[in-house]
């Protein structure tokens, strides 16, 4: 039986957050249509802060993501 | 060894989803997990963006209200009686609505839901949505039931001496 190794697991781990913080931002990005069609500034300001932070974290995550 | 042996030994060697489909693309690229994360990263940055161009956008444009017009004239509306007119522009229902003697209210007739065009219901006291069934309160166009979360949008209107009713804008939500 092959076990994988460590650094193969941190790399796959890392990789699911990534794929879930994308989906957050499509989330976000839905939110941001919403409060535009609502006219509501401060929904729309909201979720562009939370949006930028979410994105910053991705980038974050792929320091530690091996090959 | 025998040229059977050697086929066999080939048919062995490769799996039979392979032998039942030898499909090969022309360029197999394989792309590496980071790779693969730099896209995504890529597509959330994007994402990042527009969610700030939105909310640039958002806080920028500026909304038609529309200008103070004369509806139509008072004594021409029982109570309980709705006057279909087009506020701000052409291109958007509004009604009116008499409640009393001296009170009128004017909405815009677009259901909030999906922009459906609702109409009064006198026996029940308010406006309802035929397409999903949402309904609004008549004086204040607050959601009573129904898919909608946002109320109708208000128009100011007031009666003038002359017994015109004058549309003064479209009332912007906070």
């Amino acid at each position: 039986m092959r076990l994988s190794q460590p650094g193969n697991r941190t790399s796959s781990s890392v990789l699911i957050y990534v794929i879930l913080l994308v989906s957050f931002q499509v989330f976000l990005l839905t939110i941001a249509v919403e409060a535009f069609a609502d006219d509501s500034e401060t929904l729309a300001w909201s979720s562009a802060a939370v949006s930028v932070v979410v994105a910053g974290a991705a980038i974050a995550f792929l320091r530690f993501l091996r090959t | 060894m025998n040229t059977s042996d050697t086929d066999s030994e080939m048919h062995e060697a490769v799996p039979t989803w392979k032998r039942d489909f030898p499909y090969q693309a022309a360029s197999e690229e394989e792309v590496t997990r980071r790779e693969f994360a730099r896209y995504l990263v890529l597509g959330a940055s994007s994402m990042a963006a527009a969610n700030v161009g939105i909310a640039v956008w958002t806080q920028l444009r500026s909304i038609n209200v529309g200008e103070p017009r004369a509806v139509v004239a008072l004594d021409t509306l029982a109570v309980a009686d709705t006057h279909l007119f087009r506020y701000p522009t052409d291109a958007d229902p509004a009604v009116l609505l008499r409640i009393s003697e001296d009170e009128v209210v004017a909405f815009s007739q677009k259901c909030t839901h999906l922009g459906c065009v609702v109409f009064f219901e006198a026996e029940e006291d308010r406006w309802h949505c035929p397409c999903h069934e949402g309904n609004f309160e008549a004086a204040t166009g607050a959601v009573i039931s129904g898919p909608p979360t946002r109320p109708l949008g208000k128009i100011d209107v007031e009666i003038r001496d002359d017994g015109m009713i004058w549309a003064l804008g479209q009332v912007e939500r906070s």
